[in-house]
């Protein structure tokens, strides 16, 4: 099907449509149901998938309603719901003939959807878990928390404000955890590259430089040493160039760690982050010189 | 290489005063149309930039293209203007340095994808969000005329193809379509659907299905000494789910060859029967004049989405050969004597997810390839990988679904030369991160491929050998084809990469 479809691609949430008076509108009736969010998940597969793709990843037709990071998807329950009832016109999004029910429950499943660690920790002692954090699960030789730590691996310190708990969990404890995309999926803009992959780059005159890849294209390639530096390397000027394939990422925690440990570490790195605007109130401060 | 249908000629002879508002047709140094040309080659005779002075490169102007996202058009340049379209609107600008002439905006403002114009005596023509076919007036944006599509069919952000006195559109809407309307009046032509209404020739490859789908959304290619005109056409629907349509199901996923006087299908050839991976057969159709097993012969190319390089006779549609160009195909064992797949059993889409290579993204997808009639290769992108995919029901024919990317065969780009009547590879760049199907590719009498990347460099490579040149990088991700035009002695090449255009021409050479 034709991935790029001759009709204005507006996201799902963009519209405010007449059933809203006000801003927030009605509240979700099945709102954090687990219940219910299974059951609009079933809903969505059914209904939605073939248009927005699984998960909410964009499909070929639809765009994308959920992100890995909470990017800019406005819209608040109300809107969402307001939008599967009536649809968009003008766009391939038609209302949806479905109980009013059945669409709070899909709702509700995007909420889940939506929503990352912080909004919904995980249990355990998390001041334990900072001990384990620093101590014995060494995270902190690697990633930065609160400026401590180190450079060689992502900072940490909104990571439940931009992933989700299970996600955690797999990075933790799953080799394979890296998010694929859907292929319908296009990058709206340059990524970093996220991989953190180990490289030893070998310059013209043999000296052997060891750290993390940051960026590389065919001409140029970027790292941060061992030496806890910032590299730029020309490609054309290096003897050679080293990828491994796998991070250096741990990934047994659940069972190096006790299971109170790992517990309590979750707990932690679950409350890691910055809580997200309120719905309808989002947006970055206007400044004077706007 | 079909010489008696390529307009571009060599030479640098535009004189100044190029806008000047006289009746002008497409001449040397112009890019009127999607491909440049109407056998979809992408391949120009300019060659003031050469293998050798590629290194002196460097960007001429940039013109932004605001409220735009993601371009994926081709921009088009006749006589030192360039043309640039979006759905509801057209950007004029000049050619040499990037300055606004005119610009038309239809509400509402659309940032959809949308790949290119076409140019026709003093015209350019743009597709509206609301399946309307406008007719701009070259030299100030003005309507000359406004046709809406015929019946209940929405034209797609395909580029306008023009055949004589024809603007030929597709689309996709309720099922796959071409519709042709004349160039000067916008008065309706005809129609030809991609699948066969109930009785008709082909509908008997649908069981008791209703014919459903085949979508077209790619410009088409000409051939003018045969007069006839070539499209591909998109998956049968439901798209995942087979089993309520069995059959081959007809024109879908197919090479069409259609009369344009009257729009009858002449001959087709389905590349790939009763598809439940929406591997389209869009791809961009490539004819070219060449020796086949030495007999001359009218050859169509195509690297189809589906991993197989096919060379037909365009003539009759007449299978010569198809082997696999990416290093994973695991749904067939090979084509038969017939070009027909040999299928694997077992590679449906599935609730619980089912490996396939090539991924439904596909080994190639609608990025235009190129072929030069000088080194005799056919270049184009590939994505090597394969995908999962997954149905939401194993018992609804309209199950939802999706496709993702395999762990274990994560995608990669390459350009790869094939010898373009062999299909066997002759050298391969890899553009370093790009993991989806990338920008298009442009040759040139100049002896370079131009070569965006995915992630955003521009680089220049040798056509012979595939060694990088020169690049630069753009800023931004490219998910569009180049092109490339001669202003007052200057050769530019022009790319839309994110929300931007850019031009490059060599340094010390100013028009």
């Amino acid at each position: 099907m034709n991935r790029a479809f001759g009709i204005a691609g507006f996201l799902l949430t963009c519209a405010v449509g007449p059933v809203i008076a006000q801003r927030g509108g009605p509240v979700n009736p099945f709102q954090g149901q687990l219940e219910a969010v299974h059951e609009g998940e079933s809903l969505y597969a059914q209904h939605c998938t073939g248009c927005h793709g699984p998960n909410g990843s964009a499909g070929e037709i639809g765009p994308a309603i959920v992100s890995a990071e909470r990017a800019a998807f406005g819209g608040n329950d109300a809107q969402v719901f307001n939008t599967i009832k009536n649809g968009i016109a003008g766009t391939p999004m038609g209302p949806q003939k479905l109980a009013e029910e059945e669409i709070w429950k899909i709702t509700a499943y995007i909420h889940a959807m939506r929503g990352t660690a912080i909004d919904n920790p995980l249990p355990g002692d998390s001041a334990h878990g900072e001990q384990i954090f620093w101590g014995k699960g060494q995270c902190g030789t690697c990633h930065m928390l609160g400026g401590k730590g180190g450079l060689t691996a992502p900072d940490l310190s909104n990571i439940a404000g931009i992933r989700k708990a299970s996600t955690i969990v797999d990075a933790l404890t799953k080799e394979q955890h890296h998010e694929y995309g859907s292929g319908g999926a296009h990058l709206r803009s340059l990524p970093p590259m996220d991989s953190y992959l180990p490289v030893h780059v070998t310059s013209a005159d043999g000296k052997v430089i060891d750290g993390i890849l940051l960026n590389e294209d065919g001409y140029a390639l970027q790292m941060i040493g061992n030496d806890q530096r910032l590299h730029s390397f020309d490609r054309a000027k290096l003897r050679r160039v080293d990828i491994e394939a796998k991070s250096l990422m741990p990934t047994d925690y659940d069972k190096r760690l006790t299971s109170d440990e790992f517990r309590d570490l979750l707990a932690f790195l679950t409350r890691q982050g910055l809580k997200p605007p309120a719905p309808g109130r989002g947006g970055a401060p206007r400044g004077e010189d706007q | 290489m079909n010489s008696a249908s390529f307009r571009i000629t060599i030479g640098f002879l535009l004189c100044g005063g190029m806008i000047s508002g006289l009746a002008q047709k497409a001449d040397a140094g112009d890019w009127p149309g999607y491909s440049g040309s109407d056998n979809g080659q992408r391949y120009s005779a300019l060659k003031q930039v050469t293998a050798a002075n590629a290194a002196r490169l460097q960007a001429k102007w940039v013109y932004h293209v605001d409220g735009a996202s993601g371009m994926e058009q081709t921009p088009v340049v006749v006589n030192g203007v360039m043309y640039i379209s979006q759905f509801n609107r057209m950007d004029a600008i000049d050619a040499r340095t990037g300055n606004i002439i005119w610009k038309y905006q239809r509400p509402p403002a659309s940032a959809s994808a949308q790949r290119g114009t076409a140019f026709y005596n003093d015209k350019v023509f743009m597709v509206t969000s609301d399946s309307h076919l406008v007719a701009l007036d070259a030299r100030n944006g003005g309507i000359r005329w406004d046709a809406k599509s015929e019946g209940s069919y929405a034209i797609s952000g395909a580029a306008p193809t023009i055949v004589r006195n024809k603007v030929i559109v597709s689309g996709n809407r309720p099922d796959g379509f071409v519709q042709a309307f004349d160039a000067e009046t916008g008065k309706y032509a005809w129609t030809w659907s991609a699948v066969p209404k109930p009785g008709e020739p082909g509908a008997e490859s649908w069981g008791t299905a209703r014919p459903q789908g085949g979508p077209m959304w790619m410009s088409g290619s000409y051939d003018p000494e045969l007069n006839l005109l070539y499209y591909g056409t998109g998956q049968p629907n439901p798209q995942w789910t087979g089993f309520e349509r069995p059959g081959d199901n007809l024109y879908t996923e197919s090479i069409v060859a259609l009369n344009p006087d009257t729009g009858k299908l002449v001959w087709y050839f389905q590349n790939t029967p009763h598809d439940t991976h929406d591997w389209d057969s869009t791809e961009t159709l490539v004819l070219v004049d060449g020796v086949f097993k030495g007999r001359a012969r009218k050859l169509l190319l195509q690297a189809n989405r589906n991993g197989f390089y096919y060379v037909l006779d365009r003539s009759n549609g007449e299978y010569l050969l198809g082997t696999p160009f990416v290093s994973k195909v695991d749904w067939a064992d090979g084509l038969d004597s017939k070009g027909r797949p040999i299928v694997i059993p077992g590679h449906d889409p599935s609730v619980r997810g089912t490996r396939t290579c090539p991924s439904t993204a596909g080994a190639t997808n609608w990025p235009a390839p190129t072929y030069s009639p000088d080194t005799k290769y056919f270049y184009v992108t590939v994505a090597e990988g394969c995908g999962l995919n997954f149905i939401s029901s194993s018992t609804a024919p309209d199950a939802g679904t999706g496709y993702i990317e395999t762990a274990d065969a994560p995608w990669q780009a390459y350009v790869r030369a094939l010898d373009a009547t062999t299909g066997k590879k002759v050298w391969e760049y890899k553009p370093v991160r790009s993991n989806h199907y990338g920008p298009g590719l442009l040759s040139t009498a100049g002896g370079i491929v131009f070569t965006p990347e995915q992630f955003g460099q521009v680089t220049v490579l040798d056509a012979k050998s595939g060694k990088p040149l020169w690049h630069f990088n753009t800023g931004d991700l490219i998910t569009a084809s180049p092109m490339t035009y001669s202003v007052n002695g200057q050769q530019f090449f022009a790319i839309a990469s994110g929300t931007n255009i850019f031009a490059f021409g060599l340094q010390g050479v100013n028009p």
